[in-house]
């Protein structure tokens, strides 16, 4: 039967996870070695894991921070432009 | 030419002519002619002749000279009066020798009653016998009708009446057809009849026979029976002007209207154009008047419909102007809740972006944290750095208690473990 891979894509849960790692490291009063390697070994790959995922929402949050604020700066143009085409307007009236 | 006149012609020519008698007969009566006259005298042997015509004698009342006389029937027929024995009458006429019989007859054109108490008589007579017929009723008399413009007229040429007719008539276009009659005495009546019957023909729309006043005798036609009858059977209405003294002309009664004047008839025709000037006067200033006040009405219409265009004016620029405000007001306040929506927006963008930063910074500080714990709790980072750790039969030695000498103790380090075993204990002091 293959060992059972976790997800490691799920950011929340792989901060629980870790969480979890961190507290079993914190109450262990009695070193268990090889339960702390195997412990170790799968912070590692979570912290790896969650450190790329983190990147990638780093990332994807800086694209989407970037499109937001083009909108916003539009946005203004526009409410600008629009106060300029008021003036004729108001010169008509 | 006259008898006298041929004859001497004749006698200068010495030519002495031989007449026939009936040439000659034609000559005398041609003479005969001029002695027209008016015989007074006592009517005696009439008869009448199949024609109608009627044959009588005059008699002279003095001495019982006698004329014979003819009256034709259309003359007879006239006068209304019935020649009968001992009759006093005037005939008018001339004299005339009758080819066939070589009488000489009185030709009588004209006859009439003689003396004043006859003719009063007969008068009164005719009078008694056209009022029974109800020829002088006020309900037959027709109204003289307004405006009239063609007028018919009989009357003399001669003497004042027409005169003052027409001074009195007034300027109101009337058309006016005149017929010149006799109007003296019994002889005058053929000469009104005929007047009559041409107007009858003539489109008129009132006649005036007029004559100025006179006795019973000089009135005796106006007082003919057939004149009468042709005065109330005329086609339009007929004014009288006929002046007497006393007894009025029985034509005057059977007139629609008769006045004692030429004067006043002028004015009974010219009064309802009077009355129509004056109508017009009082029409033109009602007119006048009505259109002032029509103006002034009109004027004070346009004056208030000019303040209350001027009110709606006022009244549309002012709701003008509060809707403009208002819609100022509605942008301004929908640019306002646009920029809030947008402020708003921002700051929940900024709110989320700072949340999510936040949120993303305390993840890596948890995974900082979570690393630097794995590391410091590493136990290979432990044997790397030198610890070991040491077990008895199994169980982690954390104190000099937990073996004893001569006993095995595996001693784990960073690269593998050693076993080794327990030669002197020395605790800490």
């Amino acid at each position: 039967m293959p060992k059972e891979k976790p997800d490691v894509k799920n950011l929340s849960d792989n901060l629980k996870k870790l969480s979890e790692i961190t507290e079993w490291f914190e109450n262990q009063e009695e070193v268990d070695i090889e339960e702390g390697l195997k412990k170790v070994k799968e912070a590692a790959g979570l912290i790896k894991a969650s450190k790329e995922r983190l990147k990638a929402v780093e990332n994807e949050f800086e694209e989407i921070k970037k499109e937001a604020d083009i909108e916003e700066d539009n946005g203004a143009k526009e409410e600008s432009k629009g106060e300029e085409e008021e003036t004729p307007d108001r010169a008509a009236l | 030419m006259k008898l006298r006149e041929i004859v001497e012609e004749e006698n200068q020519q010495k030519d002495e002519k031989i007449f026939s008698v009936s040439d000659y007969i034609k000559i005398v009566n041609q003479g005969l002619k001029d002695f027209r006259a008016r015989i007074i005298g006592e009517v005696s042997e009439v008869s009448f002749g199949p024609t109608g015509h009627v044959y009588f004698s005059l008699k002279d009342e003095k001495d019982k000279s006698i004329i014979n006389c003819i009256i034709w029937k259309s003359r007879y027929d006239i006068y209304g009066i019935e020649l009968k024995e001992g009759l006093k009458i005037i005939a008018a006429g001339y004299p005339e020798v009758y080819p066939f019989s070589g009488r000489m007859s009185f030709i009588s054109e004209v006859i009439e009653h003689a003396g004043e108490g006859t003719l009063k008589k007969e008068y009164e007579k005719l009078k008694e016998k056209l009022t029974r017929e109800g020829l002088f009723e006020e309900v037959r008399k027709r109204a003289i009708p307004k405006y009239p413009q063609k007028v018919g007229i009989i009357t003399s040429k001669q003497g004042a009446v027409l005169a003052d007719f027409l001074n009195n008539l007034g300027r109101f276009g009337f058309k006016i057809k005149m017929i010149d009659s006799r109007v003296e005495g019994q002889a005058a009546i053929a000469d009104l009849l005929l007047s009559i019957k041409t107007l009858k023909k003539e489109n008129i729309e009132v006649l005036v026979i007029m004559r100025g006043g006179g006795s019973l005798e000089s009135m005796l036609a106006f007082n003919n029976e057939l004149l009468v009858r042709e005065i109330t059977g005329f086609p339009v209405p007929v004014i009288a002007a006929i002046g007497h003294h006393k007894d009025v002309p029985l034509t005057a009664l059977a007139a629609d209207r008769s006045v004692s004047t030429p004067s006043i008839a002028a004015t009974v025709l010219s009064e309802s154009w009077e009355q129509a000037a004056s109508l017009l006067k009082e029409y033109e200033r009602s007119v006048v008047d009505s259109y002032e006040n029509i103006l002034e009405n009109a004027n004070s219409l346009i004056n208030q419909s000019v303040d209350t265009i001027r009110g709606i004016k006022d009244l549309i620029f002012d709701k003008y102007k509060e809707i403009e405000t208002a819609l100022k007001i509605s942008f301004q306040a929908f640019k306002n809740a646009l920029q809030n929506s947008k402020s708003n927006l921002k700051n929940s963008w900024r709110k989320s972006i700072f949340g999510f930063s936040s949120l993303l910074s305390i993840i890596k500080q948890q995974l900082e944290h979570s690393e630097e714990i794995v590391y410091l709790r590493n136990p290979e980072t432990q044997l790397k750095l030198g610890y070991s750790i040491a077990r008895c039969e199994g169980r982690l030695i954390r104190s000099v208690r937990d073996t004893k000498i001569g006993e095995d103790v595996d001693i784990r380090v960073a690269d593998g473990t050693i076993i080794s075993k327990v030669k002197n204990i020395h605790p800490v002091k």
